[in-house]
């Protein structure tokens, strides 16, 4: 069952106009940050999918990004350029980075599908205005919404918005538990499969297949060495090629890692946190998470409080070193990395920093990677 | 009348010399260190093909990159002007042109007199596309005038990152390793050198009628990439696409200055 | 060749000795027993100044603009970021600033002055985290307050401003001052306060008149002169010195646009820039000039520090009036501020590239400009964020528009030669002569 999710992904386009035909009533939103309340579009019957890039060359969008822009908002542009959303409804983004934004802005501009929303998304997330704030947006985007489908909605609707996204995330977080074993029944690869699977995919589709590889998991065992744990914190990553260039080290070279957690928004900063079902307002409520979920480092100010939450990710997933990778150009992040880097190195949890563009240069990057890797089979030495 | 055209360029030094609108002689000779020399050294031969002297010209028109070492230009004609002009004398239908050259890549959208609407020009960090293929040429131990053929000869498609240069060397590095074909490399340096072109031409909006000069249009590989990345059915180059500049300064000089 | 008269601003001397004394009351205010705070050039700067008189600041973004003049200087500063391994592609005003703590220099002279507070506005990805760092690299005992305005446009941008946006601003505000007054240990004068959101409201209103005058051909006033004033606005626009000096500066414009005083004497076409030039070649300016090519501004120096209201039906752009009445209590103030500067010109990019090229082709027509040059700022995504979308939406609409790639506060990343190149282009373009 676990392949299921790499078809996904392969495959999102095929699945999602599929979808379409499945459901001729039906609308469809293209999402462009994780600050998009999931929730809101399944209580109208909407389905939300997440636009990711495609990790190839491109040389469409030079009129309307400059080069100083990260290259994962371009590739999201690409996407939109070269007409492979054509399927799509509508476009909205939850507002967190300016660059993704860019994105978000040139296909409203040049590709409007019809509809389109720009959710304007608290940034001080750290302040007790930002809720009600949020609510205030909510009703807005809901407002909008009614008007389109001709739909009004209730807060039974919203509740059910908010158990398909809560299933979908328990689900992954369930999978991610197993993670923690000496000898994960699941790879990197396999995991980011999967959690990248539920963007282009109806939740409720996607969470009885992840409930049922959960269950085969639990007899899995896989034929590969472990190696040394490693983590994976950082920006926008669905760089599979690196991360399997990284899990099959063992094959070619004496040192080899399995990634057994990552702090990514195509991973935990997305899913990991639940909507607090006993808010009696659900609106409340889904503002709640979406303020209080761990933050893209745009918004974590005044105290960066990333940083507990990935340190604390280290221990509980006993990790041995952590990647600390970023786009390139992404601001947020490299305002975060000297930081993140000391927070976890002064804690006992060596890292390695790399910088990732639309491919990556996999031959240099496994030099690099394994000359980590036998920085920390030295530092074991040690004791 | 009889103008001569002057185009100090990165790599060449190249001169033209028109007679009422016909190319009567051409030269080029390597751009040295000694800038000035280049220039009065690609002249004078230029002058020696013609049977010319230099007072027998009525105007010099001088461009490029080195344009302020050209001491006898009587015009000075800037590098979108020149290449406008160029594309014009060789193709008057032309409506976007490219110059593709050793260090730089521009390009300028223009109107039916071969005047400058709209123009591009490569960023710093996204420069050297001519010079790139040859330095790559040596780390394949390919010369450069067969790395266009070798890469036509390849079908597969090995993406690039185009945005850097020092970055795409990487990339090669790397698949040299990986023991790829030289071919497929090939192909791969010219698709990404060319996705940098094509993504500086949509700058200013993609033409049926789109011509290419500089030196760089000998190699077919390139046009070829260049060709399937806009999606035209063919590109338009003259026979001499090195001159393509020298040829715009030298019709700026015949018109005294107006393109 | 010259056409116009020309003479130099009256108040020149006045505005250099305002702006030193600026800084030099910042590293000062310890000894005279005030306070210290840092911050962006954006941020609601009357809120600390409620503190007290003594309570004196430094804003970033003109700091680092400071820094990037002194060349050599903003080389060892960036060297310095880079080295504690932050990426060189982050904001060069913040990578000066943080240089300047690192390095331990002060870039009017003698060491860093640390500050007691920070306080800032947040926009784009950087301006809470610029703070959030220098805090950390100055000990890590700084506290940081910062205010999110990314509330959402401005009408006619929206349809109205939403009750829930300004309140989310306005609360964030009165929250600030709770915290000062703990962090400071000091009381609150709310008089103080009201007086100096009244200053805000004089100077950013007054500014959008000055500019207004630059409709006037000849124009008064160049873009390069133009920085050295918009300036007070980024030091400290609640400041009482500043509000009043643009008041007389006002008077002169006004005097020199009755007299058709030109700022460029040569002037036969106008261009606009767009956001922040690389400031260690202002000369590029003077460069446009000799050509015979005034740039009368931009929305980057008319907007960000001037409040102005876009007309939808009319297509204009004008200043924002002034309040009818000033506020009278704390939560009247904080609300002033918060819609006040929730209008200004160079939020409203935030929330979509097409309203600033509304805004942009608005100035384009009535200042009557001939071109307009985007400088594609490597050093501010902030306001180079939808830049490429205003170039294709002027040119749609029918401008004559050049590029440049550049940095603001880092050198490295400008290329002067290959500029001066491309300007040639364009003016020629524009049907300028290059003089001889």
């Amino acid at each position: 069952m676990i392949e299921k999710f790499e078809e996904w992904y392969r495959n999102r386009h095929e699945y999602q106009t599929d979808w379409k035909q499945r459901n001729p009533d039906k609308k469809m939103v293209g999402f462009f940050c994780t600050y998009t309340p999931e929730e809101i579009f399944y209580a109208f019957d909407i389905l939300p999918v997440r636009v990711l890039g495609s990790h190839e060359i491109q040389d469409v969008t030079e009129p309307h990004i400059f080069a100083m822009f990260c290259p994962y908002c371009r590739d999201v542009l690409a996407q939109g350029l070269k007409g492979k959303y054509e399927y799509l409804d509508g476009i909205t983004i939850g507002a967190s980075c300016i660059h993704l934004r860019q994105a978000y802005f040139s296909w409203d501009i040049h590709r409007n599908p019809g509809w389109s929303h720009y959710l304007p998304m608290p940034g001080h997330v750290q302040s007790p205005r930002a809720i009600p704030f949020l609510k205030g947006e909510y009703e807005l985007l809901i407002k909008k919404l009614e008007e389109w489908t001709g739909k009004t909605i209730t807060d039974a609707d919203l509740k059910r918005g908010i158990s398909i996204m809560n299933d979908a995330r328990r689900a992954m977080k369930k999978i991610y538990e197993l993670r923690k074993q000496d000898a994960p029944p699941i790879t990197g690869v396999e995991s980011m499969y999967m959690t990248c699977a539920q963007f282009f995919t109806d939740a409720r589709e996607f969470t009885p297949v992840a409930e049922r590889v959960y269950d085969e998991l639990q007899t899995r065992k896989l034929d590969r060495p472990v190696g040394k744990r490693l983590m994976l914190v950082g920006s926008e990553n669905d760089d599979l090629e690196f991360i399997h260039m990284v899990e099959t080290l063992a094959e070619r070279e004496p040192v080899g890692a399995t990634i057994v957690m990552e702090e990514h928004c195509t991973t935990t900063r997305y899913f990991w946190d639940e909507v607090d079902t006993s808010i009696e307002d659900p609106l409340e409520a889904i503002a709640e998470r979406y303020v209080l979920r761990t933050p893209c480092p745009s918004k974590d100010w005044p105290r960066r409080s990333r940083l507990d939450r990935i340190l604390q990710f280290g221990k509980d997933w006993n990790v041995d070193g952590a990647i600390v990778v970023q786009q390139k150009f992404c601001d947020p992040h490299e305002a975060d990395i000297p930081f993140v880097r000391k927070h976890l190195e002064s804690n006992g949890i060596p890292t390695y920093f790399l910088e990732f563009d639309v491919t990556t240069a996999v031959g240099p990057f496994a030099i690099r990677v394994e000359a980590f890797l036998e920085t920390l089979e030295a530092e074991e030495d040690l004791f | 009348m009889i103008t001569a055209g002057v185009d100090c360029g990165a790599k060449n030094s190249k001169t033209v010399i028109l007679q009422d609108g016909e190319i009567i002689a051409k030269a080029s000779v390597l751009t040295g260190f000694d800038q000035k020399a280049s220039v009065k050294a690609s002249l004078a031969k230029a002058l020696e093909a013609a049977g010319l002297t230099r007072d027998q010209l009525d105007r010099i028109g001088g461009t490029g990159s080195g344009q302020k070492d050209i001491e006898d230009a009587d015009v000075k004609v800037n590098d979108i002007k020149a290449i406008a002009a160029g594309a014009h004398y060789f193709f008057p239908n032309c409506r976007t042109v490219a110059d593709v050259g050793a260090e730089e890549g521009r390009a300028a959208k223009i109107d039916e007199k071969g005047g400058v609407v709209d123009f591009a020009i490569n960023e710093k960090c996204a420069a050297g596309a001519g010079a790139f293929i040859e330095a790559m040429g040596r780390a394949l131990e390919t010369p450069l005038e067969e790395m266009g053929s070798l890469a036509l000869s390849s079908d597969n498609s090995i993406p690039m990152n185009a945005q850097c240069t020092i970055f795409a060397e990487s990339e090669v590095v790397g698949l040299i390793h990986a023991k790829t074909q030289k071919k497929d490399i090939s192909k791969a340096i010219h698709d990404a050198m060319a996705s940098r072109i094509v993504s500086m031409v949509r700058r200013i909006g993609v033409n049926p009628d789109i011509v290419m000069i500089g030196g760089v249009g000998y190699n077919p590989g390139f046009v070829e990439a260049l060709r399937r990345e806009l999606g035209v059915e063919r590109i338009y180059i003259p026979d001499i696409p090195e001159f393509g500049s020298a040829v715009g300064a030298a019709v700026v000089a015949a018109n005294n200055g107006k393109s | 060749m010259a056409k116009y008269p020309t003479e130099p601003l009256k108040c020149w001397s006045k505005a250099k000795e305002l702006r030193e004394k600026f800084y030099r009351e910042f590293s000062e205010a310890h000894e005279k027993g005030g306070l210290r705070w840092m911050g962006s050039a954006w941020a609601h700067d009357a809120i600390p100044q409620g503190l007290g008189r003594d309570v004196k600041c430094i804003t970033g973004e003109p700091y680092g603009a400071s820094c990037a003049f002194d060349r050599p200087l903003s080389a060892e500063f960036l060297a310095a970021t880079e080295n504690y391994g932050f990426a060189r592609d982050l904001c060069s005003y913040m990578r000066n600033y943080w240089g300047s703590i690192l390095v331990n220099k002060y870039a009017l002279g003698g060491e860093f002055p640390k500050a007691d507070f920070a306080f800032s506005q947040h926009i784009c990805c950087s301006h809470a985290k610029w703070y959030q760092n220098a805090c950390e690299l100055e000990g890590g005992d700084v506290p940081l307050f910062a205010i999110d305005v990314g509330a959402g446009p401005y009408p006619p941008f929206a349809p109205k401003l939403y009750e829930h946006r300004v309140k989310y601003v306005q609360e964030q505000l009165l929250d600030a001052i709770d915290w000062l007054e703990k962090v400071t240990n000091r009381t609150y004068d709310d008089e103080l306060f009201l007086e100096c959101v009244w200053n805000d409201v004089r100077s950013t209103h007054t500014w959008a008149k000055i500019c207004m005058l630059n409709r006037a051909v000849p124009a008064p006033l160049d873009e390069k002169s133009i920085y050295s004033l918009y300036v007070f606005g980024t030091l400290q626009k609640s400041h009482p010195e500043f509000a009043d000096f643009y008041e007389e500066l006002y008077d002169e414009v006004t005097d020199r646009v009755q007299r058709g005083i030109a700022a460029c004497p040569t002037e036969q076409a106008r261009v606009m820039s767009d956001t922040q030039p690389p400031w260690g070649f202002l000369r590029i300016y003077r460069y446009l000039e000799s050509w015979g090519a005034v740039s009368i501004g931009s929305l980057y120096t008319f907007g960000l520090e001037g409040m102005w209201l876009y007309d939808d039906e009319r297509d204009e752009f004008e200043p924002r009036p002034m309040p009818a009445e000033k506020p009278k209590t704390r939560e009247e103030g904080c609300m002033l501020l918060a819609d006040w500067h929730l209008s200004k010109p160079e939020y409203q990019h935030f929330y979509h590239p097409e309203y600033k090229t509304r805004m942009m082709a608005a100035m384009a027509k009535h200042w009557g400009v001939n071109g307009i040059i985007l400088h594609y700022n490597r050093g501010c995504e902030g306001l180079s964020v939808g830049i490429a979308e205003n170039r294709l939406g002027l040119l749609k609409r029918g401008f004559k528009v050049m590029t440049y790639e550049g940095n603001m506060g880092d050198e490295r990343e400008f290329d002067e030669k290959a500029t001066e190149t491309r300007i040639d282009i364009f003016l020629e373009a524009l049907g300028l002569q290059k003089p001889e």
